[in-house]
C-alpha cells in the first residue's frame, strides 16, 4: 500500500471518529545481507518491510498505535486504538502535534548503491577469503558479512506538516577467530561502507586483533592509570547518555538534573550532538515530533550548557526544543560525541606511565547504572609499561561512576571513534586517559 | 492468515532453484504496553506486528527474506527473493500440506488485550503505589504493564502446516530511592512475568512486585560499594540462575558448538560442571514466561537435560544445527518476530535442586559475598568469559549474611565456573528475563537454588 493511500484510510477515519490533532508516520525499508562460514556463502537474507505510527491527541493527551499490517479495517482500527488509549492517560504533560519549524536543513549524505545479492555474496567471500589470507592461526568459526539497507519515512499530520527523509547504509564486518596452541581467541572489527579503505583493511585488522590477545595473562586487583579505547568510552557514554535527557532530569532519574550552567566533567571535555554529522549515513533533518534538528554543545569545557529537549520537556522548563523528540514520547541524541583532544594514542600511554590500556568492555547492559552512574564491567586490554603498551591482559573489571569519571578525564586523544549507528542514534569518543581507577582481577 | 493452497505455491518458489528445504513463517502479534511514570499513567501503546519470514536450505546454507506484503504477488516475490539467493538451478517441486494440531500446553483464561484498560491499569497502579509508599525515600516509580498475543503459522515443504497462540504477560516496578540530604540515588528492579494472561495475578501479588523493587532500591541506598577481588560468592535462586545462563548456556546452543564456536563443542558425555550440578532446558513447563508449545520452526518444545551430575549430555539444537552437528532437534529454534531467521534459544533454563541445606551453605563461607539479586550478564561462547551485575549484595562473614554492598559485578570463565559450584541447595525458583542474540529478543526463564561458588572474581571498588 502506498504512503497516500495510507493517508487518505487514516484521514477519513480520524474524521469519522471526531479526532481532529493527528499525527502519521511510515516508513518503509529494505534490506539484504550475506554471511560467510568455511569458505562459502552460509547464508543470504533480505527484506521489505513497511510500518506506520499513530498519534492522536484528544481531550489533551497523547495515544499511539503502530502497526505492519495493512489491511483498510486494521489502519481504521488503527485510530480507534490510539483515541481509546487516550482516555486513558493521567498525566499534565502539555502535548502537541507540531505546526512545523521555519526551515528545515537538507541532508548531505549519500545512498548506498542499490545491492544486488551477486555483488554482496562476492564482496563477502573476499573478505572471507582475505582473512583466512591474514595468519595460518585463523580458524573455522571465522565468519564475515557484508549488508546493505535502505529505509524511507515520511511525515504528515493534521497541521498539514509534511516531511520525508531517505538514509541508507552499507557495511561489513569480519569475526576472525584465531588458534595458537589451543588457546582460541576472537576479535570483531566493523567497516562502514563497503567500498571504503576501512572494510579493506578489515582482515588485517581483525585477525591482528585477535592474535594480539593470545597469552592473556591476569592482573592483581588495586588502582591503576587507565587508557579507555575510544570505541569502549563511547559505549560507556551510551550507557549513560539518557542523564542528558531533559525528562529523567524533570523525574529525578538523572544525576545532571538542575545542572545546566554547571561544570560537570573536566576543563578539557566538550560533548556535541549532531544529527546532521558530515558523513554519517544517517542524518535527520527533522525528529520524531517534526521540529527541525541542528548540531548543540552539549558540554563545553566541562560545563554542561544544555540537557536534550523534546517539545513536552521545553514547555515544562520554560525552554527550547533541541529537537531530540522521539517516537513514544522519548529523548535521545543523534551524533553524540566526547570532542577529540590534542594527543596521541601513544602520548596518553607515556602520560598514563604504567597501568592498562582497556579495549574490550562487556556487559554495560547489566553492570551500569543509568540513573546512579555507577558501573563494573568485565574488561579486556593490554598492560602499559613505561609508557608504552605491552602485554595482553583479560578477565579484570573496571569499577568506577560515569559522573565521577567525567570530571577525572587527564587527557583526549585527537580522534574520535564512532560506532555503528543504531537507527539515528551514534555515539563517539576519542581514547581518554583517567588515573586512579578501581581494578578487580586475581 | 494465509491459505494453504498459497502456501503450498509459495513453498514450491521456493525451492524452485534446487533447495532442498523450504519454510514460511508468518505472524500476527498484538503487543500492548501500559507505563506508569511520576505518580501516573503515562503512555499507553499499541502496536501489531505482522509479517512474514521464507527460508530456503541447501545442506547447511540458507537464504531467508522478509516480507510485510502478505498479498499473493508480495509472497511470491519473497519467495522468487529466497530461491535466487539460494540457488541457480531449475527445480519443479510439488509441495502438500497436511495440517496438523499440537496440544495447547499453556491455555489463557484471560487475554489481556481484551479486557478494558482500566483493569490493567489498576494492577499497574497497585503495584507502583506499593513501591511509593513503601518509605519517603522512593522519589520516583516507573512501572510497565506489558502483554503480547502472538499468532503464528509454520509450513514446510516437509508438508507440515501448523498455527499456534502464544499468550504472555509482565508486570515491571523500578524504584527510585534518594537519600535524606538528595546527594545519593539508587534504583531496584522487580518483573515477574508468565506464559500467561491477566490470570497471572491470582498468584503474583501486584504489591508484593513494587514492594520488592523498592527495598532494593533502599537496600542500595544504605550500602558501601562492594570490595574488589577473589572471594567466596553464594547466589540465591530465582534470577541468580542467569550464572548458568550466561556461563553456560550460551555455549550449549547450536548457534554456537555447531559452528565449533563454542568451548562447549565436542565434550558430549564428558565431566564439565561439578557433580552436584545437573541442568535442564524445558520448554513444557505450563504458564512458564520461556514456554511456547511450538518452537519457531513447528517442532514441539521439550524437556531437555543439558548436564547431569555434572557430565554434558546435550545441546538446544535448531533445524540448522541438526544438519551441521547430525544430531536430532530439541525444540529450541525461538526468534523475536518474522524480521528474525530463528536458530537455537534457551526457553525455561535452571540448575535443579542439589544436595546441600540452604542454611549449611552461607555458614560455610568464612568471608564472602551473598548475591541475593542478580542483574543482566553477556558471555563470549568462544571463550567461556561471561559478566554478570549484582543487583543486591551483603558481605558474608564467618558464616553469617551482614551488611549490603552495592555496585558488584561477577566475571570468570564458564568452564571453571561449572566446577566451582561447590554447594548447590534445595529451593529452586525461576526468574523471568529477556535474552538477546543473532535471532532477537526472546522471553527466557533462568532458575536455580541457593549455589555456593568456591572462588570468583568479584568486581567492585
Amino acid at each position: 500500500m502506498e504512503f497516500i493511500q495510507i493517508k487518505e484510510i487514516i484521514s477519513a477515519a480520524c474524521k469519522k471518529l471526531g479526532v481532529e490533532e493527528y499525527e502519521i508516520f511510515y516508513t518503509v525499508s529494505e534490506d539484504i545481507s550475506a554471511e560467510t562460514f568455511k569458505h562459502e556463502i552460509s547464508g543470504l537474507s533480505s527484506g521489505e518491510s513497511a510500518k506506520v505510527y499513530f498519534r492522536c491527541l484528544c481531550g489533551g493527551h497523547m495515544g499511539y498505535s503502530s502497526s505492519s499490517y495493512f489491511e483498510a479495517d486494521e489502519l481504521e482500527d488503527l485510530v480507534l486504538r490510539a483515541k481509546e488509549n487516550t482516555e486513558a492517560i493521567e498525566n499534565d504533560d502539555i502535548v502537541m502535534i507540531f505546526k512545523g519549524s521555519e526551515s528545515y536543513a537538507t541532508p548531505t549524505a549519500t545512498l548506498p548503491e542499490e545491492l544486488d545479492a551477486g555483488i554482496l555474496k562476492n564482496k563477502a567471500l573476499e573478505l572471507h577469503e582475505a582473512t583466512y589470507g591474514v595468519d595460518e592461526r585463523v580458524v573455522d568459526g571465522t565468519q564475515t558479512a557484508v549488508m546493505s539497507f535502505r529505509s524511507e519515512m515520511y511525515l504528515y499530520n493534521s497541521h498539514g506538516l509534511e516531511l520525508s527523509n531517505r538514509v541508507g547504509m552499507s557495511g561489513c564486518y569480519v569475526a576472525a577467530v584465531v588458534n595458537c596452541d589451543g588457546e582460541a581467541r576472537d576479535n570483531f572489527e566493523f567497516a562502514e561502507n563497503i567500498n571504503s579503505d576501512a572494510a579493506k583493511a578489515l582482515p588485517e585488522k581483525a585477525v591482528g586483533g585477535a592474535l594480539e590477545k593470545i597469552g592473556a595473562t591476569e592482573i592483581p586487583t588495586g588502582k591503576y592509570n587507565i587508557v579507555i579505547d575510544g570505541k569502549q568510552m563511547k559505549d560507556l557514554l551510551s550507557a549513560f547518555s539518557s542523564a542528558f535527557s531533559a525528562k529523567n532530569a524533570l523525574l529525578g532519574m538523572s544525576r545532571l538534573a538542575g545542572k545546566e550552567g554547571e561544570k560537570i566533567a573536566a576543563d578539557i571535555v566538550s560533548i556535541t550532538d549532531d544529527p546532521m554529522r558530515e558523513g554519517c549515513p544517517m542524518q535527520t533533518h527533522f525528529d520524531d515530533e517534526g521540529v527541525a534538528t541542528y548540531k548543540k554543545t552539549v558540554v563545553e569545557g566541562g560545563v554542561l550548557k544544555t540537557m536534550l529537549y523534546d517539545l513536552t520537556t521545553a514547555i515544562k522548563t520554560g525552554k527550547e526544543t533541541t529537537g531530540n523528540g522521539r517516537r513514544g514520547g522519548n529523548i535521545a541524541p543523534y551524533n553524540f560525541s566526547i570532542c577529540a583532544g590534542e594527543n596521541t594514542l601513544d602520548e596518553l600511554f607515556s602520560k598514563a606511565g604504567d597501568g592498562i590500556y582497556v579495549t574490550g568492555v562487556k556487559g554495560l547492559h547489566a553492570g551500569a547504572n543509568a540513573i546512579t552512574g555507577d558501573f563494573s564491567v568485565e574488561s579486556e586490554g593490554f598492560i602499559i609499561k613505561d609508557g608504552k603498551k605491552a602485554g595482553p591482559v583479560k578477565s579484570f573489571t573496571v569499577a568506577g561512576n560515569f559522573f565521577e569519571l567525567l570530571m577525572n578525564i587527564d587527557a583526549l586523544s585527537d580522534q574520535v571513534k564512532w560506532g555503528i549507528p543504531g537507527g539515528f542514534t551514534v555515539f563517539g569518543s576519542p581514547d581518554v586517559l583517567i588515573k586512579d581507577m578501581s581494578v578487580a582481577g586475581k | 492468515m494465509i491459505s494453504r493452497i498459497l502456501l503450498e505455491d509459495v513453498l514450491a518458489a521456493a525451492m524452485s532453484t534446487g533447495a532442498d528445504f523450504a519454510e514460511v513463517y508468518a505472524e500476527k502479534t498484538r503487543n500492548n504496553g501500559i507505563r506508569f511514570l511520576d505518580g501516573k499513567i503515562d503512555t499507553v501503546s499499541d502496536e501489531m506486528v505482522s509479517g512474514v519470514g521464507i527460508r530456503a536450505f541447501i545442506g547447511t546454507r540458507t537464504a531467508y527474506a522478509t516480507t510485510t506484503d502478505l498479498s499473493r504477488a508480495g509472497l511470491l516475490r519473497c519467495a522468487k527473493a529466497v530461491a535466487n539467493a539460494i540457488g541457480d538451478g531449475n527445480a519443479s517441486v510439488n509441495i502438500s500440506l497436511t495440517e496438523r494440531i499440537f496440544p495447547n500446553i499453556h491455555p489463557v483464561k484471560i487475554l489481556p488485550g481484551s479486557t478494558p484498560i482500566k483493569t490493567r491499569t489498576d494492577i499497574l497502579k497497585e503495584a507502583c503505589f506499593a513501591a511509593k509508599e513503601r518509605d519517603e525515600k522512593i522519589k520516583q516509580v516507573m512501572g510497565n504493564l506489558a502483554s503480547v498475543d502472538h499468532t503464528i503459522l509454520i509450513a514446510n515443504s516437509e508438508g507440515l502446516y501448523t498455527t499456534d497462540r502464544h499468550v504472555r504477560t509482565r508486570i515491571a516496578v523500578n524504584a527510585v530511592a534518594v537519600s535524606a540530604d538528595g546527594s545519593d540515588n539508587q534504583s531496584g528492579f522487580y518483573g515477574p512475568g508468565r506464559g500467561m494472561g491477566l490470570e497471572m495475578f491470582d498468584f503474583i501479588d501486584p504489591r508484593e512486585v513494587g514492594i520488592t523493587a523498592a527495598d532494593e532500591a533502599l537496600v542500595s541506598l544504605r550500602a558501601d560499594y562492594c570490595p574488589a577481588g577473589q572471594m567466596t560468592v553464594a547466589i540465591e535462586n530465582g534470577f541468580g540462575g542467569v550464572i548458568f545462563h550466561e556461563a553456560c548456556g550460551h555455549s550449549l546452543e547450536a548457534t554456537s558448538v555447531g559452528t565449533g564456536t563454542s568451548q562447549m563443542a565436542g565434550k558430549l558425555g564428558q565431566q564439565i560442571a561439578n557433580e552436584k550440578v545437573t541442568a535442564i532446558d524445558d520448554g513444557t513447563i505450563p504458564g512458564a514466561w520461556g514456554s511456547v508449545n511450538i518452537d519457531d520452526e513447528g517442532h514441539p518444545t521439550q524437556k531437555n537435560v543439558l548436564i547431569e551430575n555434572g557430565i554434558l549430555k546435550n545441546y538446544m539444537i535448531d533445524r540448522l544445527g541438526s544438519r551441521r552437528m547430525g544430531m536430532p532437534m530439541t525444540g529450541n529454534s525461538r526468534r523475536q518476530s518474522f524480521m528474525y531467521e530463528p536458530t537455537s534459544r534457551m526457553t525455561n533454563t535452571y540448575i535443579a535442586n542439589g544436595p546441600d541445606k540452604n542454611e549449611d551453605i552461607i555458614a560455610s563461607i568464612e568471608y564472602g559475598l551473598y548475591a541475593k539479586k542478580m542483574g543482566g550478564g553477556s558471555v563470549n561462547p568462544l571463550t567461556g568469559e561471561f559478566n554478570f551485575g549484582v543487583s543486591e549484595g551483603y558481605i558474608v562473614r564467618n558464616g553469617k549474611i551482614c551488611e549490603p554492598v552495592r555496585g558488584a559485578s561477577l566475571v570468570g570463565t564458564g568452564s571453571q565456573i561449572l566446577m566451582d559450584i561447590d554447594m548447590v541447595g534445595q529451593n529452586m525458583a525461576t526468574g523471568q528475563g529477556m535474552c538477546g542474540s543473532s535471532s532477537g529478543s526472546v522471553p527466557t526463564d533462568v532458575g536455580q537454588p541457593l549455589i555456593r561458588i568456591s572462588k570468583i572474581t568479584v568486581g567492585g571498588r
